[in-house]
């Protein structure tokens, strides 16, 4: 079925190039290899839906691990079986697994000939490229996450913060990183962090643990919760959501499920549609424009979304200022239905 | 000193343009205004209501979506970008349904209070209305969730705005229309000169040559008009004597040849010689045709070419700073004044051998040649991507402005014999001064309503047609071979005489740095960052500098050759100058206080200018018998040149230091210290011995 699916799309695609695809006789659509963590969402159509639009043909070989890392390694070895034109990764232990650090790639156990593309990576720069402006290598990606002092400054633009409550799970490199990063700025611009981190037990972070730190946040009497783009927060997103708003702890968040799909109030994200757009845009530079991914830095979305979760917002009484809501995506999920009989 | 000959002439042609002109424009201005005030005020109360509906609709969506009126956040932050961006809109202000005041920007809480708060307000409308609110009109709308009134949204419309407004216009109408009358005197003056009083000239000449019994010429004049036909005429007469005296010489020969009587023969020979003596014909019966080159011939393409280069006079910094990119070892500010410099530095080291070639090709073709580079770069200018193909195309121009002036000049001398050559540069100067009025003024316009690249093709299409003028009407003069330049050894000799050396180094090298480093650079940089002053107003400030001058310099001459205080002069214009630099250190409003250093600038180099040419003579007269005056001249504009080249550097080396405002002060104290040194030098000019000598002769 979903080889069929592509196939439609690729004929259509040659039917809309036109005058192109029959100046290349027999154009092949692009054999697109792609790796997914925890299934098709956003970031996966935002990249199919790119080619359909600017009509490429392109065939999609579309594998999941379901969060399972040992499956990574078959990929590999089965991207570099089908000889695909590029190799597409979603998130950062898929990138790291097939495509290797940046300073230890193995051709043996990495995918190195075939150019790749990765999305969805939290800390690109030190893991599997050196720096944003070239990889230095046959890869290329995307940024999905804001950086640090504009979500700062969407905060303070909400509220002016004195202090700012985070939880996070000690075991992510992610959030440890999110934790520094928002102390330092903290530090140079006046307002005090206090983060703390869920229990482990038995190397596992738990889940029981999240209303308790938030409590302990309650009573740190902070201004605003964040809220990392964390995987253990991310399944747990209904858990820590709900214990801050039985706090009325004002809360944005760092990723776009915690306002979208739960009950975070605010949070300034790049869309994961948008991402998978670029990434797509990108590997459209390589196939394509015949441009080597080494060339192409790896950049994020330009443009910011804003979203503000308003039955969250009156629930807690903290109204966004007016400048805000013109920019921000309201999420009014009661509204949408009254207004969608 | 009489500046100018066609002085009379030009302010005769322009009290008729006036007369003619500006009746006209003003009733159709005035018309005009009339229909814009009437237009303008229902398209300020849409504009207000599509405003007013924009935020509504923000404020009924945030309503909407739960948050209560009187709860909204950050207001001051929503409605500040809003008035910002709308000069005419006063005060925007949120009212609940009581007409309390929720929120307000722009004017006082307690004003509006008083009025909103009144019953018939509370009556309520729904829909928006408009009441006179003192100086404001208010116009409110109504604010509704689900088609129940929460409140009203106010936009305060200021009633003031329409007259500023008009005032705008008309000022930027008059300021046309000035334009407009000096290009019409400019042209008058050209076709009376060229097609009247040039052929009348003429047959004045040749009528004195008959007067004295000359019958050898005839008028040059071909025009098939009345003067035309007159002149043809006049010159029938002078072929008719001619042909009489021809026939009378064939009469006198047969004579001569067929007399026998020796007496008769004598008596004839004699009175052939007696004619002869008193009477002068044409050797081969072909007469020798007059034509008379007169420095005004010159003056219109002089003054259409200068009116092209002043027109980017207001905006050029600022054009600058747009194409701004780095350029390696400079600062942002000194790469921005690099173009003007450049631009001096060009012409400086240009002028020289456009001199000399002006005297070896004739200034028509070398006119013609300047065009070239400059209409090439003006239009370049307008296409120009980075400030770095600007300098090219900007010192193309200049190359062009170094061969175009040298030309005129280099004609003007040839045309005016020795005893007018004072006039003739009066023409020179009176047509760059008028250029630099219309130039400055209505570049600024024209910036303003249609950009800065198109005002550059502006000035390229002028210099196309001034091509075509000279092309079409100006006659080649003959080349005259001039006596052998100078060599250098020669102009380290004019240095040596302190007099000069204090001259230039102190009084016409300060003013030019003031003239570039200030007005052409710093002025529009400075008025720019006001964000209540336009381009147009801007290019009218500056416009104070050339109508000073031109008010100010043939008073001041005609003053100084009465008086004979010519150091002085210089002196006390140097001071005046350096001194309305200072002036913005003192003053608290800056924009005054730029206005009236301009204004003292102006009247600063009105009253040194002339005086400082005229010194010359006095001043050096050895080195004036060895190399001539008018090498001298060239060489007191050659050295004051490097005022021209250093001032924009100078002044934007002092931005950085001091700020726009406080460079301006800078560069005027540096220009007040230099004024200063030559205003006590000057007090020992007249102990030398040069001027007794001078005075014994």
């Amino acid at each position: 079925m979903r080889r069929l699916v592509t196939l439609i799309l690729a004929a259509c695609a040659l039917a809309l190039s036109g005058p192109a695809g029959a100046a290349e006789p027999g154009a092949k659509p692009f054999r697109i290899y792609m790796a997914l963590w925890r299934g098709w969402e956003d970031a996966a159509q935002g990249f199919k839906d790119y080619f359909a639009n600017q009509g490429i043909p392109v065939e999609l070989i579309i594998r999941d691990a379901g969060q399972d890392k040992a499956k990574l390694k078959d990929f590999v070895a089965e991207a570099k079986a089908l000889k695909v034109d590029l190799v597409f990764t979603w998130g950062t232990t898929v990138s790291e697994e097939m495509l290797g650090r940046f300073d230890s790639a193995d051709p043996a156990r990495h995918i190195t000939d075939i150019p790749a593309v990765f999305a969805v990576v939290s800390q690109p720069v030190g893991g599997v490229v050196p720096s944003l402006s070239s990889s230095e290598r046959n890869i290329t990606g995307t940024l999905y996450l804001v950086p640090m002092e504009t979500q700062v400054n969407l905060i303070q633009s909400y509220r002016p913060v004195k202090r700012l409550g985070m939880v996070y799970n000690p075991l992510e490199r992610n959030s440890q990183v999110a934790a520094e990063q928002l102390d330092g700025i903290g530090k140079a611009t006046g307002f005090e962090v206090v983060a703390l981190p869920v229990d482990v037990a038995e190397g596992k972070p738990k889940p029981a643990s999240i209303a308790l730190k938030v409590a302990e946040i309650k009573a740190a009497r902070v201004d605003f919760l964040y809220i990392p783009p964390d995987t253990f927060l991310n399944i747990n997103r209904d858990i820590l959501t709900q214990a801050a708003l039985d706090h009325a702890i004002p809360t944005f968040a760092a990723a776009e499920n915690p306002v979208v799909t739960s009950k975070a109030m605010f949070g300034g994200v790049y869309r994961y549609y948008t991402v998978g757009q670029l990434t797509a845009y990108k590997a459209e530079q390589i196939l394509v424009r015949k441009i080597a991914p080494k060339d192409i830095p790896i950049d994020a979305p330009k443009r910011l979304s804003v979203l503000i979760n308003m039955p969250v917002v009156r629930q807690i009484g903290l109204f966004p200022p007016m400048k805000l809501m013109g920019l921000a995506e309201i999420i009014d999920r009661t509204e949408a239905k009254e207004n969608k009989p | 000193m009489i500046l100018d000959r066609t002085r009379p002439l030009f302010i005769r042609l322009l009290l008729l343009v006036v007369l003619v002109l500006v009746p006209p424009v003003a009733w159709i201005a005035h018309q005009a205004t009339g229909e814009f005030s009437r237009g303008l005020i229902p398209e300020m109360d849409k504009k207000a209501e599509a405003i007013g509906r924009d935020l509504e609709q923000s404020i009924e969506r945030a309503v909407g979506y739960g948050i209560p009126l009187d709860q909204l956040q950050g207001m001051d932050q929503f409605f500040a970008p809003v008035l910002a961006a709308n000069p005419e809109i006063r005060y925007l202000a949120v009212t609940d349904r009581a007409g309390k005041v929720l929120f307000i920007e722009g004017a006082e809480r307690s004003v509006l209070e008083a009025v909103y708060g009144g019953a018939d307000f509370a009556a309520g409308t729904e829909h928006s209305r408009k009441l006179a609110l003192g100086g404001f009109i208010d116009l409110a709308q109504p604010l509704a969730i689900k088609g129940a009134r929460i409140g009203h949204i106010h936009v305060g419309m200021d009633q003031d705005y329409v007259g500023g407004r008009l005032q705008e216009i008309l000022v930027d109408l008059a300021v046309v229309t000035l334009g407009a009358l000096l290009v019409a005197v400019e042209i008058l003056l050209f076709v009376v000169t060229f097609n009247i009083t040039g052929p009348m000239r003429v047959v004045g000449t040749v009528m004195e040559r008959v007067r004295r019994g000359d019958f050898s010429c005839s008028a040059g004049v071909t025009s098939d008009d009345e003067v035309g036909r007159f002149v043809h005429g006049f010159n029938g007469a002078i072929r008719l004597a001619d042909q009489l005296f021809r026939r009378l010489e064939a009469y006198i020969d047969e004579v001569k040849a067929a007399h026998f009587d020796a007496g008769v023969v004598e008596k004839v020979k004699d009175i052939e010689s007696r004619v002869r003596f008193l009477f002068r014909f044409a050797r081969n019966g072909r007469p020798e045709i007059v034509n008379e080159h007169q420095a005004t011939d010159i003056r219109l393409p002089l003054f259409l070419f200068v009116f092209a280069e002043e027109i980017s006079r207001s905006f050029m910094p600022l054009y600058i700073r747009d194409l701004y990119a780095p350029i390696p070892g400079l600062t942002p500010e000194l790469a921005m004044g690099l173009p003007i410099a450049l631009f001096m530095l060009v012409i400086a080291l240009a002028s020289p051998s456009a001199s000399l070639l002006a005297n070896r090709l004739g200034a028509r073709r070398v006119f013609l040649i300047g065009l070239v580079p400059a209409t090439i770069g003006f239009v370049m200018s307008a296409l120009a991507v980075t400030i770095y193909d600007l300098i090219a195309w900007r010192a193309a121009t200049a190359l062009g402005y170094a061969f175009i002036t040298m030309a005129c000049q280099g004609y003007i001398a040839q045309v005016s014999q020795q005893q007018t050559r004072t006039q003739g540069l009066g023409v020179y100067v009176g047509a760059v001064l008028t250029a630099s009025v219309c130039g400055t003024g209505i570049g600024g316009v024209l910036a303003e309503r249609v950009g800065f690249r198109v005002t550059f093709l502006v000035a390229g299409a002028l210099t196309v047609i001034t091509a075509v003028l000279i092309w079409r009407l100006l006659d080649s003069t003959q080349p005259q071979a001039e006596g052998p330049s100078p060599r250098k050894r020669d102009f380290l000799r004019l240095l040596r005489n302190w007099r000069f050396s204090a001259l230039v180094a102190f009084a016409a090298i300060p003013a030019k740095m003031a003239l570039t480093g200030f007005l052409f650079f710093l002025v529009p940089l400075t008025l720019s960052q006001n964000p209540s002053l336009d381009l147009g107003d801007v290019a009218r400030m500056m416009m104070a500098y050339p109508v000073s001058v031109v008010l100010l310099s043939p008073l001041v001459a005609r003053f100084a050759d009465r008086v004979g205080w010519r150091v002085g002069l210089v002196a006390a214009g140097g001071l005046l100058g350096g001194a309305g630099l200072v002036l913005p250190a003192f003053w608290d409003e800056p924009v005054l206080a730029v206005q009236a250093a301009i204004l003292l600038l102006g009247v600063s180099h009105g009253l040194s200018a002339s005086p400082q040419l005229a010194m010359i003579p006095d001043l050096c007269w050895t080195e004036c018998r060895a190399i001539g005056q008018t090498n001298v001249l060239a060489f007191l504009r050659l050295a004051e040149r490097i005022g021209s080249f250093a001032g924009p550097l100078l002044a934007a080396a002092l931005i950085p230091l001091y700020g726009h405002q406080g460079a301006i002060v800078a560069l005027g104290w540096l220009v007040l210290g230099m004024a200063a040194v030559f205003a006590l030098l000057s007090f020992a000019y007249h102990a030398g011995p040069h001027i007794e000598t001078e005075w014994g002769e």
